[in-house]
Formats: C-alpha cells, structure tokens, sequence
C-alpha cells in the first residue's frame, strides 16, 4: 500500500506541472493587471516602469520560469491587492471552503443513500417516481437561485436563520443544502442506477435463497457492492464540487477560498488566482486518489500494485 | 413409498409473467411429486420453464411474474399459502439452492466464511464463532483443502469448482429437506463436473435429502437422478423413472433429446438435432406445444393440446401418439 501512494504521489508531479502552465498561461493572456494597479491618469513611463518592476515586461518563457522556480520554493508571488504572499492568505480562507463543501457531501449523502436505494428496490413505484423526478429537479435548479430561495424562505420571511457569512453551525444550513442538493440528485441518480443493476446479480438471488431479510439483502449485499462506481464518480465530481461552491459561497459572503478567487479575477490579482487554482486542483487530485483508496478497501478484488 | 415420504408436493403449478402485451405463462400445468433421498431430474432445452419451475419452489418468483394457480407443498405445507417471513424460515433451511453460474453467485465483497456463515447464523441461531466451526466442518465435507484459510478467503480466489463447492456448502448448511440445483455444473470442465456429481451424490445419501437436479445434459440426469420429469415449453412432456426414460421414450421430444446425444458405443455416428426452437411464451402454437418441431405431427395435434395421461408403471405423457392407451391426469 505504501509503494502504491508513493507511485500516486509520483503521479502528481508532472499533472501539478501541467497545471501550472495551464494556469500560467491563462492569467497570462487574460490581460494586464499594470492599468489596475494605477490610477486611470498615470503617465506611459509609470505604466512602462512598473511592468519592468513586476518583471512583465519579460518574454512569457522567462516569465514562466520565474514563476515555476518560485513554485518550487512555495513562492507563488505576490498579491497585488493584499500585498502580502499569496498563498498564505489562500490557505487561510481553505477551510471555510472544506467546511462547506464537506458539509453539502454529508447532505448529499443523507439525502441521496435513502432515496437511491429505496427508489431502486421499489422500481417503478410512487417512490421511484418522485426520487428520479426530484433528482432531476435538483440538478435543474442553479445554485444560485435555490442559495436566494432559501435565503429568502429561512432567513428573510422566517427569521431562522443568519442570512450570510460564517460563525455558528447555523450559518453552515442554507450553505449545505445550497450546493448540496445538486450534488445529492447526481448522487440519487447515480445510486439508483448503480443499485438497480446489482439487484439483478446472482449472488442477490443467493443471498435471498439463505432466507435472508429485504433490507440484509438491500443494504449488506447490494449497497455495498454499488458504492464502488458511485465512489469513484463522485470523486472525478469535487471540481464540479469547487465551481459550486464559488457560488454559493458569493451567494452567502461565505469568507472561503471561492469567494477571495472571484474577487481575485475581478482586480486581476494574478498571484492570488493562480495560487487559488492550483490549491483547488490538488484537492481534487487528493479527493481522487482518497477514492482510489476508497474502493480498494471496499473492493477486496481491487490489489495495490 | 409411502404418501409420509414426499417432501414436495407440485400441483397444477401455473406461473405467469405480466408484459406489455398481457400475460404469458411460463409454466403451465406442472405437478411432480419427490420422496426423501429421491432425485428428480427436470429436463428440457433453456426456455422450456425449468429455472421458472425452481425459483417458483424458492419462493423467489419477481415482480412482474406471479404463480397464478397451483399448489406447492413441502411436507404438508402448501407454499403459496405462506408469508414472506414463513417462507423466509425456509428458504435456506428447509429449501435450499445452488445455481449454474458459481463464479457470479457468490457476494464478491465478503468472505467465503461469511456468506456461507450468514445461513446458519440465521437459521440456527448460532453466533459468529460457534458458526465458525460449523463452517470450517461444511468446507472440509465438500472437499475443500486448507479450510481454515478458505474461511478468511474472498470468492475470486477460488476456481470455478472450489466455488461451486462453496455454494454446496452453504446449501446443505442448515441440512435442508430439499436441495434445488439448478445447472450445477454447466459452468465446470468436465473433470471438475464429475467430482461434483459425485459431492452431491455423497451428501445426498449422507442426510437423505431430496434433490431437484435442473439440467439439459442427458449424462448429468443418467448419473444422478431417480426419476426424470422432461418439460418442454413450460410444460411437462413426459415424466418417468431414469431408467424407463432411457430404455424407452415415448414422447417425440424425449426421443429427440436422446438421439441428440452422443453415445460411447457408436463411433462416427451423425448426432441428430431437433429442428426449430423452443417457442417464446407469447408465440405458443396452438394444440401441442411441440407440433412445429415433432416429425410425427397430426391434424389432431395442430388443434388440440393432448394433456398429461398415465401409463402402465406409473410413467406419463402428453402426447396424442399414445392418448388412447391412458387415463387422463391432467
């Protein structure tokens, strides 16, 4: 097993190294940041100045080789805004943005199992019928519209909860849900087919020959065996997962790193951007190989080698 | 042997499936009774109603299927009576059964000692470890070497043979009345097919119990069974003692399957076929099931369809060619 994690970790080098030039490349082309940083009446020779200063007047090779070795060193420049190191003021928003986004998975998760699973057993039924029309219901509502509907339900007309930012485990609800629920109809949609598919296996058939009860035969035999393709969708999802949180996270002024990214992309604070995406692609990089581990362990075919 | 003696009892078994375009049945009309220690050997192409007949017996007919009429009695208990928990306390205890696909009809997520451990914990009340060493006994029975470790083993580190023994284990743990197999060993090479004819032999004289071998190899039904129940499109077409069966078919399927068979004793011999297939159950021919493919057919049996009629011994079949000599059972 540990050979195995070496050999991923291994992996990640030249993936981190596309990604840096990918988000090089793309802060690079999206414009330059010198015409914000200074006043709307500064003179060519000051915007000559301080492009020589901030090294952007260099050819991009040289600059992404600038950029690269300071990567190397942790350095991955500056925050014009901030001006401070851009990647301390990222990892300090990070987890809000693990809490929140862990928190719409468990509600996923406790939305999706049940109705998975009870849709797939009772096929075709009224229960069926509702968990795949509320799924596809759930995935056609955008984040943005259920976040404000529920903020105008629970906190504007109810009064029960806060309306924004971050403090108390209320202020996680409407967040949750927000970006949960989609995330819950991907996974109701994906469980129920999944299910569905080992309820037709014959070790089911066994399992029901040995006399065992419905929900043995459900939740040990089945469930278990349908969470492998489940597990590993999921975890190709948290950059589905990470765009949604941007927006909830605009919605409710939650303070993470979606919400310092898009003002980030706003000003063109390219460091604090390109710190913000490369500590995002390294989550879902780690997400991915904890699935990996995930289903192994689920899996007793699946060998580490 | 005496009425005491059956332990299952089938009676005008009906067992339908509802589709888009109404009902069709699977089987029809099918009544057999099996005494202790007695092997009945159910014969036919696929798609002649065997595995239906089976899952009907288990109980595990699904939506959209159904047993429209019928009885099914083990040891005076008519099945079809019973709730979902009634039959759940037999099924795996009083009934149990092994199906054709060994390398698919084990969980591959649990161990072997687990899966087979489950039956008896349930059935006997036993907790883990007392159901250990039930199970580690079961295994070496079946002829499982290094027991112990195939307790803790997952099933796809077992050979087909090694699995299909392990679900003969986890049949016979709770020492059931009656045993399905269904196919047993369709899925095996030859080799591993006869250690385990011999297995279930073994275990059947051991504890008595009453087998329903499920197969369409002749071979299987002239080593194992005692009597011989052949079906042809959901119904049975001739019904008689292994012996009987093979010395002298009367119904035209019967002898077509014979002749099918290849025979030690003639060498370069062509094998002959039936020609055309087993109707679906929403394509029946009208009169007897088997006219389109019998070379023997009359206008008599493009109408009607014979019923099940009694012979001398005890034998019956449901063909026109030997109506007259009869009593009509069905």
């Amino acid at each position: 097993m540990i050979k195995f994690l070496i050999k991923r970790l291994l992996e990640f080098i030249p993936v981190l190294l596309i990604i840096s030039f990918i988000v090089f490349t793309l802060v690079f082309v999206a414009g330059d940041p010198v015409a914000l940083l200074l006043p709307e009446d500064a003179s060519q020779e000051d915007i000559e100045n301080l492009r020589e200063a901030l090294g952007l007047d260099r050819p991009f090779i040289v600059q992404y080789g600038t950029y690269l070795s300071g990567l190397l060193q942790g350095d991955f420049g500056k925050s014009f805004r901030y001006n401070s190191d851009a990647l301390p003021i990222v990892l300090e928003r990070l987890p809000a943005t693990i809490e929140l986004a862990l928190s719409a998975m468990v509600v996923a998760i406790i939305i999706a199992i049940p109705m998975g699973v009870w849709s797939a057993s009772k096929r075709n039924s009224f229960v069926d019928l509702f968990a795949t029309g509320g799924s596809v219901l759930g995935k056609a509502m955008p984040n943005f519209w259920l976040g404000i509907m529920l903020i105008l339900l629970f906190s504007v007309t109810l009064g029960w909860l806060p309306v924004s930012g971050r403090g108390s485990w209320m202020h996680l609800i409407l967040p949750a849900i927000t970006l949960g629920t989609g995330i819950a109809a991907e996974m109701t949609r994906l469980i129920r087919s999944s299910m569905l598919e080992i309820l037709s296996q014959d070790y089911i058939r066994t399992a029901k020959s040995k006399g065992l009860r419905k929900f043995l035969v459900i939740y040990k035999h089945a469930f278990r065996n349908s969470l492998i393709p489940v597990i590993t969708i999921t975890a190709l999802q948290t950059s589905t997962l990470v765009g949604g949180a941007l927006v909830t996270e605009t919605v409710f002024s939650w303070p993470g790193l979606g919400q310092l990214l898009i003002q980030a992309i706003n000003t063109r604070d390219m460091a604090i951007v390109q710190a913000s995406v490369f500590v995002i692609a390294i989550l879902v990089i780690l997400m991915n190989l904890i699935a990996d581990l995930l289903y192994r362990v689920l899996d007793p075919r699946i060998k580490y080698n | 042997m005496s009425e005491s003696n059956v332990v299952l009892n089938v009676q005008q078994l009906h067992t339908s499936f509802k589709t888009n375009s109404g009902y069709v049945q699977s089987v029809k009309d099918v009544s057999f009774q099996v005494q202790k220690g007695e092997t009945l050997a159910i014969v036919g192409e696929s798609g002649s109603g065997k595995s239906v007949t089976a899952l009907s017996i288990m109980g595990l007919i699904e939506k959209p299927g159904v047993i429209e009429k019928g009885k099914i009695e083990l040891e005076q208990v008519d099945l079809t009576k019973i709730n979902d928990k009634e039959y759940r306390k037999l099924r795996g205890n009083d009934i149990a059964m092994i199906f054709q696909e060994p390398l698919t009809s084990l969980n591959p997520l649990f161990t072997i000692g687990n899966q087979i451990a489950e039956a008896i914990k349930l059935h006997q009340g036993l907790d883990t470890k007392q159901a250990k060493v039930n199970v580690i006994e079961l295994l070496k029975r079946v002829g499982i070497p290094r027991a112990e470790k195939v307790y803790y083993s997952y099933p796809h580190t077992l050979s087909g043979g090694m699995r299909q023994r392990v679900m003969i284990a986890m049949a016979l743990s709770c020492k059931p009345k009656l045993l399905i197999a269904d196919e047993p060993t369709t899925a095996l090479d030859v080799t591993i097919q006869a250690q385990i004819l011999e297995l279930m032999k073994k275990l059947k004289d051991e504890n008595n119990t009453a087998i329903i071998l499920i197969t369409h190899d002749l071979g299987v039904v002239a080593e194992m069974a005692d009597s011989v129940a052949v079906m042809y499109a959901g119904q049975i077409v001739e019904f008689a003692d292994v012996f009987t069966i093979f010395a002298d078919p009367k119904h035209p399927y019967t002898q077509g399957l014979l002749n099918s068979t290849p025979k030690f004793y003639e060498k370069n011999e062509v094998l002959q076929s039936i020609k055309g297939t087993v109707p679906t159950s929403n394509s029946m021919p009208i009169g007897c099931r088997f006219n389109p493919r019998c070379p023997y057919v009359t206008q008599k049996c493009l109408n009607e369809n014979p019923s099940l009629k009694k012979l001398d011994s005890g034998r019956q079949v449901r063909c026109w060619l030997v109506e007259e000599e009869g009593e009509t059972l069905v």
